[in-house]
C-alpha cells in the first residue's frame, strides 16, 4: 500500500475535530466526507488524495464512539492513520468496518516521517518504507486478534 | 486464585474463549440512540437479519432533540429525519423506545439507571462513549461503534479483547463535601494520569472516598473514565447501589435474591492483583476548572493558567499543544482562574444533570440573579429528573435567577441540536469534553462542577465556590 503523508504534529486529535457533532445527522458518507477534519484543518477534504495516510502523535481518535470519524476519513481516501497510539473505540471502529488501518509506530518513527513523504506500508512484514527518504521503520505488530479481523475484512466477515 | 471485580464480570459472560482469539462476550443490556444506530439497522436489513434479543434492547432519543417546547414542529430537517428513522427502526424490529414525548425520555446514561435497566454484574453496551457512566453500579458498561452496535443487535454478543485492570484508590475525606464534588475528583485524576492514562484498562475506583459518594456522584466519576482513555469505569456495588435500584420501573421481580447474590460476589477479592494502580488523596482536592482543550488541561480554582513550558515539562509536543490550546481559548499564562470572565453557563449532560446536581446548583443560585453579561441554562438529564426537580421547586429557583429551564437531552454538551455556543463565546459547562468546537464551532469550554457553574453564573467569572457555602 503506497501513499503520501498528511502530517499533524499533535497528540489527542479527537473525534470532535475529525467530524464535528453537528454533522453526525448526515447519513450519506460522501456528504460526511466533505466535513472530515473540519475542526482541525478545514482544507483537508480538498487536499487529501485517494490512498493518502495521516500521521499524528498519541491518543489519536480520543473522545466519542462515533464511527463517523473513520468513515469520514476513509471516504476521503485515507487508507491508514499512523500514530504513536490510538484511543480504543476509534481503533476498533477503523478495523471493524474495514475503513482504514490504524498503524502504531514509535516516537522516533513519528518524528522521522515528514509531511508529503511517500510511504509504502507492508503489514505482512510489519514495516513502513519511506520511499522519499529511503528509510525503513518498524510497525508495532497488530495483536493476533486484530490481525485476524483485519485479514477477514471486518467484524462481520470474521467468522468462527 | 483471586479475581478483581472486572474479571468476575468478564468470566461470567464468556461465550467462547480461545487462546490468541478475541473472546465472545454475552451482552445483557443494549441501549441505543438516534445517532449511532441508523447504519447498524441498515446493515441488518441488507443482510436480512433480525434483532436477536429485542427484549434486552432499549432505545431513546437524546442527542438531537430540541430542549425547547416539544409541541412545536422540529425546524432541523436532518435531525427530524434521524429521529424518525429510529422510530421506524424500533417499530420494525420490536424494540422499546422512549420517544421524544415519553415521560421516560432522557439522556441514555441517565435513564438506564433511573429505570432500573442498569444492573450490577451485567454487561451493558451503547453506541456512545459515556456508557461508562453505568459502571457506577458495578456493571461492565462501555461504548461501542456502529459496527459493534450492529453485531450486538444481530447476536447479543461482541468479540472483545480482554482489557487490563487499573485500580484507582481514593483515600481521605473531602474538606468541604458540598463545594468539592466528584467532578473535581475525576478531573484531578485525569489531570494526573492523562487523557490516555487508562488506555486498554478498566478503571476500578475503590477506597473510603468512593464509598462516601452517593450513586449520582459515582456516576459522574465513571462517566468521565473515558476521558482518561479507559475502556470503562467500575465501582463495586454496596447498600447505596442496592437502595438506588430498588423499586425502579424495570427492577427485576426477584430483586432481593439478586441483591443477596451480588453482595456475596460483586467485589474484587482481597489481595487481588491489578495491572496498574494509582492513589489519590481527596483531602488535597480543590474545585477544578479546565483551561485548555482536553480534559487533562485542568487547574485548581485558586491557580493560574500555566505557561506552555510549565504544562509541557520538556515535552515539545505537550508544550505545542498547550500553546495551541491557549490560542484557541484566548487565554494568557499567569491569568488567575478567578479572573476569567464567562459568557455562558451550561448545567447539563450525562456527566452532571441528575437531580442531586440540580439541587446543589439551586442551593447556590437561590435568591440570587445571573450576572447581566451571562446567559445561563439548565438542561435536566431526563424528563424524570425534570419532573422531580419541579416537584421540589428547583425550576422556580432557576427561572427566578434568570436561568433558562429546558426539556431534557444532550443539548450543549456536543452541539448537535440548536443549543450551541457562538464563535468566541466562553462557557462554564458541567459537561465532559472541552475539545475545540465541541459545544459549537469556535466555542470555548471550561469544565466545572454544577456548584462551580452556578456560582460562576451569578458572579460572571469563575469563583471559588467554597467561599459561597
Amino acid at each position: 500500500m503506497i501513499g503520501n503523508v498528511i502530517k499533524y504534529e499533535q497528540d489527542n486529535i479527537d473525534t470532535d475535530v475529525i467530524i464535528p457533532g453537528t454533522y453526525l445527522k448526515i447519513h450519506d458518507y460522501n456528504e460526511l466526507a466533505t466535513h472530515a477534519m473540519e475542526g482541525l484543518d478545514p482544507d483537508f477534504p480538498s487536499k487529501v488524495k485517494d490512498g493518502d495516510f495521516i500521521v499524528a502523535g498519541k491518543n489519536f481518535g480520543c473522545g466519542s464512539s462515533r464511527e463517523h470519524a473513520p468513515i469520514a476519513l476513509s471516504t476521503c481516501g485515507i487508507k491508514a492513520v499512523i500514530a504513536t497510539s490510538f484511543a480504543r473505540i476509534f481503533y476498533r471502529n477503523s478495523v471493524d468496518g474495514a475503513f482504514l488501518l490504524p498503524i502504531e509506530v514509535d516516537d522516533e518513527t513519528y518524528h522521522k516521517i515528514a509531511n508529503s513523504d511517500q510511504l509504502e506500508i507492508n503489514i505482512e512484514k510489519n514495516e513502513i518504507k519511506n520511499i522519499t527518504k529511503n528509510e525503513t521503520y518498524a510497525i508495532k505488530p497488530f495483536s493476533e486478534i486484530i490481525a485476524k479481523i483485519i485479514a477477514a475484512g471486518g467484524l462481520f466477515k470474521y467468522k468462527k | 486464585m483471586t479475581e478483581t471485580l472486572f474479571e468476575k464480570i468478564w468470566n461470567s459472560h464468556i461465550v467462547v474463549e480461545r487462546e490468541n482469539e478475541p473472546s465472545l462476550i454475552y451482552i445483557d443490556r443494549h441501549l441505543i440512540h438516534e445517532v449511532t444506530s441508523p447504519q447498524a439497522f441498515d446493515g441488518l436489513r441488507v443482510n436480512q437479519r433480525n434483532v436477536r434479543r429485542p427484549d434486552l434492547t432499549v432505545a431513546t432519543i437524546d442527542h438531537n432533540v430540541p430542549t425547547t417546547d416539544r409541541s412545536l414542529p422540529m425546524i432541523d430537517e436532518t435531525s427530524s429525519t434521524q429521529i424518525q428513522t429510529l422510530e421506524k427502526n424500533c417499530k420494525d424490529f420490536g424494540i422499546k423506545l422512549f420517544g421524544i414525548n415519553d415521560p421516560n425520555q432522557g439522556i441514555v446514561h441517565v435513564i438506564g439507571p433511573q429505570l432500573g435497566i442498569t444492573l450490577p454484574g451485567s454487561t451493558i453496551v451503547c453506541g456512545d462513549s459515556h456508557t461508562s457512566t453505568q459502571g457506577a453500579f458495578g456493571a461492565f458498561a462501555f461504548g461501542i461503534g456502529t459496527s459493534e452496535v450492529e453485531h450486538t443487535l444481530a447476536t447479543q454478543t461482541l468479540w472483545l479483547e480482554k482489557p487490563k485492570t487499573f485500580e484507582i484508590l481514593a483515600t481521605g475525606k473531602r474538606k468541604n463535601s458540598f463545594a468539592i464534588t466528584s467532578k473535581d475528583i475525576i478531573l484531578s485524576i485525569i489531570k494526573q494520569i492523562g487523557t490516555d492514562g487508562g488506555t486498554g484498562h478498566v478503571l476500578e475506583y475503590r477506597g473510603d472516598a468512593i464509598s462516601d459518594l452517593s450513586m449520582e456522584q459515582r456516576m459522574t466519576i465513571c462517566n468521565m473514565s473515558i476521558e482518561a482513555g479507559s475502556r470503562a469505569g467500575l465501582i463495586a456495588p454496596d447498600e447505596k447501589t442496592f437502595d438506588y435500584l430498588n423499586n425502579r420501573k424495570y427492577t427485576p421481580k426477584n430483586y432481593d435474591e439478586l441483591v443477596d447474590d451480588w453482595k456475596n460476589n460483586l467485589m474484587s477479592d482481597p489481595n487481588s492483583k491489578f495491572d496498574k494502580s494509582f492513589i489519590i488523596d481527596v483531602d488535597k482536592i480543590e474545585p477544578q476548572v479546565s483551561w485548555g482543550t482536553n480534559p487533562a488541561m485542568v487547574s485548581d480554582v485558586t491557580g493560574k493558567i500555566p505557561t506552555p513550558e510549565e504544562f509541557g515539562q520538556n515535552n515539545e509536543i505537550q508544550i505545542e499543544s498547550a500553546k495551541k490550546a491557549l490560542l484557541y481559548m484566548d487565554l494568557k499564562p499567569d491569568t488567575a482562574i478567578v479572573d476569567i470572565p464567562i459568557d455562558r453557563v451550561f448545567i447539563g449532560s450525562c456527566t452532571n444533570a441528575r437531580l442531586e446536581d440540580l439541587k446543589d446548583a439551586a442551593e447556590i443560585v437561590k435568591g440570587k440573579t445571573v450576572n447581566s453579561d451571562v446567559s445561563a441554562m439548565v438542561v435536566p438529564g431526563s424528563q424524570m429528573v425534570k419532573l422531580e426537580a419541579e416537584k421540589l421547586g428547583l425550576d422556580k429557583i432557576f427561572k427566578d435567577a434568570n436561568f433558562e429551564w429546558r426539556e431534557s437531552g444532550c443539548s450543549m454538551c456536543l452541539g448537535m441540536n440548536p443549543d450551541i455556543l457562538k464563535p468566541g463565546e466562553r462557557c462554564a459547562s458541567t459537561s465532559n469534553r472541552n475539545f475545540e468546537g465541541r459545544q459549537g464551532s469556535g466555542g470555548r469550554t471550561h469544565l466545572v462542577s454544577p456548584v462551580m457553574a452556578a456560582a460562576s453564573a451569578i458572579a460572571g467569572h469563575f469563583v471559588d465556590v467554597r467561599e459561597w457555602c
